[in-house]
């Protein structure tokens, strides 16, 4: 029963590592380019959301409102950072250093306008705790927090699989993902679609970024971790699937939960990198991911 | 063709003797010739040492001799991450888990009680054997997906030091004794204490300068370059690719870890602060900013990311900001070097 309550319990932080990984694997997929901002977009949500709610805004429109400013700021990241490279034909050659230069940045900057301290959300929802079933006397619960996070990731992102698979800007993510150049001699317009893409992670990333602050404390550096689970997140799931991406959120929120139940808590965080390397090493392409090719 | 019989007659001390005469007057260290950088930057060490001994007021405050060593060290690690980041073209952010891992050897070894000369080999070859595992990676991945296991290695070795007791947990591991020359103590041997750590790391930085332009002239030297131009390409000429991107990995940790050594007695202390990513961050960017490949990018690529701090930390102190300007500024100067001059300030073109 202790077994379950922590898988349960690892579910809500795993919907939110599902929703960063996405955010990195569409960019990975379709630009190319190892967005390390992605986890700075996340901060930068996790602060809108906390300014919207101390301002009186209720939860729904403070979310919507924080991801649009999370679309909005990957889409800058993108225009300032990547759009030059990506002119000069150096993307791949500089595109990571320009992320990591760009992350540290905003992360230094966000440190210096909202100072270090921790802050948390003022009360959002209310807490309590459902009893999912009850073997025994021991029940197995899931807080009220938990389960809200839980569902709007689901709903997030099946709205998500519902833009790409539905409407044509999302078939034409899911084609560029394969072979951008033939898809700019079939008529689009790759610019627009990079952009329509870091919008998307952009928001997810914010959207991921505002459920953290419901359960913890936010800080100006809090990307930096939560960017490389994600990562890890999506190497996992396979870079460029969506599914594989939310599969292997839920797996390490659970696996994070277990390893600091059962083993030790200050191994908690390092769990992560363990399994990123790991699944590298033995199956590169992840459960779902398909295989680059090396071309001669 | 009769020259080459010639020196093959001789010995090996002498034909040793003679191929390190010729490449010392190459151009290994700034540029000029080898010996003449050498002895140049010699004399200006040992000015800026010892002249205080020679003035009655003290010229050179202590503050800016500790920053040359941390500079010295940081060229050390910048020198050894160009075996990765210049010569195979792959990039590496857990280069601070060797310096960790040398550090750590070290402050075990010398609190047991050995020798401190006596553990920077253990420490370098520990470091070495510890990277065999980003090595086997590197077999496998490159790129973004390299880049990210070695983040995470660092990161992995960083929460069991932090998890360990016995070496300190997060405290890490205080009151490592100095060094001794001839029964003199490294830091009491000028004014300040920090001469014996400048000539020290200063020797270091020149031998592995050089070992760096003898291995780029050599036939290893040829093939990390057939390697970092087309990987492909130099497997089918039969370079055993695999076989040079561990030796260049290796030796890159190697000398991490003799850089780690050098911090370990020159703090004298050890934290699982050695491990931070921002410290594997820094070194790249000093092999960004000083330039891939470049002896001299790296040497004064260190010296400036070591200075540059200090002058805007006195800045924040002066205008009583309440945040530190540099980290902002570092993050921006990463963005403008790769948009308009990505090979550095001392790098080579492709």
């Amino acid at each position: 029963m202790i077994f379950l309550q922590q898988v349960v319990n690892g579910l809500a932080q795993g919907g939110i590592y599902s929703l960063i990984a996405i955010g990195w694997t569409t960019v990975f997929g379709i630009v190319g380019v190892m967005n390390w901002t992605h986890g700075e977009i996340y901060m930068i949500g996790g602060f809108a959301g906390y300014f919207l709610c101390r301002a009186g805004v209720p939860l729904v429109p403070a979310l919507i409102l924080s991801m649009l400013l999370g679309a909005g700021s990957a889409m800058l990241v993108d225009e300032l950072g990547y759009k030059p490279l990506r002119k000069k034909n150096k993307l791949a050659a500089g595109g990571f250093i320009t992320a990591l230069g760009l992350s540290t940045f905003l992360r230094y900057s966000a440190n210096a306008a909202f100072s270090p301290d921790p802050r948390a959300y003022p009360t959002m929802l209310e807490y309590r705790m459902i009893n999912i079933l009850t073997v025994g006397g021991e029940s197995l619960t899931i807080s009220s927090l938990h389960l809200t996070i839980l569902a709007g990731a689901a709903i997030v992102m099946v709205a998500l699989e519902l833009f790409i698979r539905r409407t044509l800007t999302g078939k034409a993510m899911l084609a560029a993902s394969q072979d951008m150049q033939t898809l700019a001699l079939m008529g689009a317009d790759p610019e627009k679609l990079i952009k329509v893409t870091f919008a998307i992670s952009g928001a997810l990333g914010a959207c991921a970024g505002v459920f953290v602050g419901l359960i913890y404390a936010i800080n100006p550096s809090m990307g930096a971790l939560a960017g490389l689970k994600g990562w890890s997140v999506a190497i996992l799931g396979g870079i460029g699937s969506i599914t594989g991406s939310m599969i292997g959120g839920l797996l390490l929120g659970i696996g994070e939960n277990l390893t600091a139940g059962f083993i030790s808590t200050g191994y908690k965080d390092a769990i992560s990198f363990v399994i990123m390397m790991l699944v590298l090493l033995i199956k590169p392409t992840g459960f779902l991911g398909f295989k680059f090719e090396e071309k001669v | 063709m009769s020259g080459d019989t010639e020196t093959r007659s001789k010995s090996l001390p002498v034909r040793a003797f003679t191929a390190i005469r010729s490449s010392m007057r190459s151009e290994w260290l700034f540029g000029l010739s080898g010996r003449t950088s050498f002895f140049l930057a010699s004399a200006f060490i040992a000015v800026y040492c010892w002249i205080d001994v020679l003035l009655p007021t003290r010229l050179i405050p202590t503050y800016h001799k500790h920053i040359l060593v941390n500079a010295l060290i940081y060229a050390i690690l910048a020198l050894a991450l160009n075996f990765v980041s210049g010569y195979i073209g792959q990039t590496s952010l857990g280069h601070a888990a060797f310096f960790g891992i040398g550090a750590y050897v070290t402050a075990l070894m010398v609190l047991a009680g050995i020798n401190f000369w006596l553990t920077i080999p253990v420490a370098a070859v520990t470091a070495a054997v510890m990277s065999i595992p980003m090595a086997a990676a590197a077999q496998r991945v490159r790129g973004s997906f390299l880049v990210v296991i070695t983040y995470g290695f660092g990161e992995v070795l960083r929460y069991v030091c932090i998890n360990i007791e016995a070496i300190g947990a997060s405290s890490g591991l205080p009151g490592i004794r100095q060094p001794t020359i001839f029964g003199v103590k490294l830091n009491k041997m000028g004014p300040s204490g920090k001469e014996g750590y400048i000539v020290l790391t200063f020797l270091i930085v020149c031998l592995i300068a050089f070992f760096m332009t003898r291995v780029e002239k050599s036939r290893t030297g040829y093939a990390f370059h057939a390697i970092r131009e087309d990987e492909i390409a130099a497997l089918a000429m039969g370079i055993p690719v695999s076989r040079y991107k561990m030796l260049a990995i290796m030796i890159s940790a190697f000398l991490s870890g003799v850089a780690g050594s050098i911090q370990a007695a020159f703090a004298s202390f050890v934290s699982p602060e050695l491990y931070a990513s921002t410290q594997s961050i820094l070194i790249l960017t000093i092999v960004i900013v000083g330039g891939k490949r470049s002896i001299k990018g790296a040497i004064l690529g260190a010296v400036i990311m070591s200075v540059l701090p200090e002058v805007f930390h006195s800045f924040q102190q002066v205008f009583k900001l309440p945040f530190d300007p540099w980290m902002i500024l570092y993050g921006l100067i990463l963005v403008v070097m790769m948009r308009f001059l990505p090979q550095g300030f001392w790098g080579r073109g492709e």
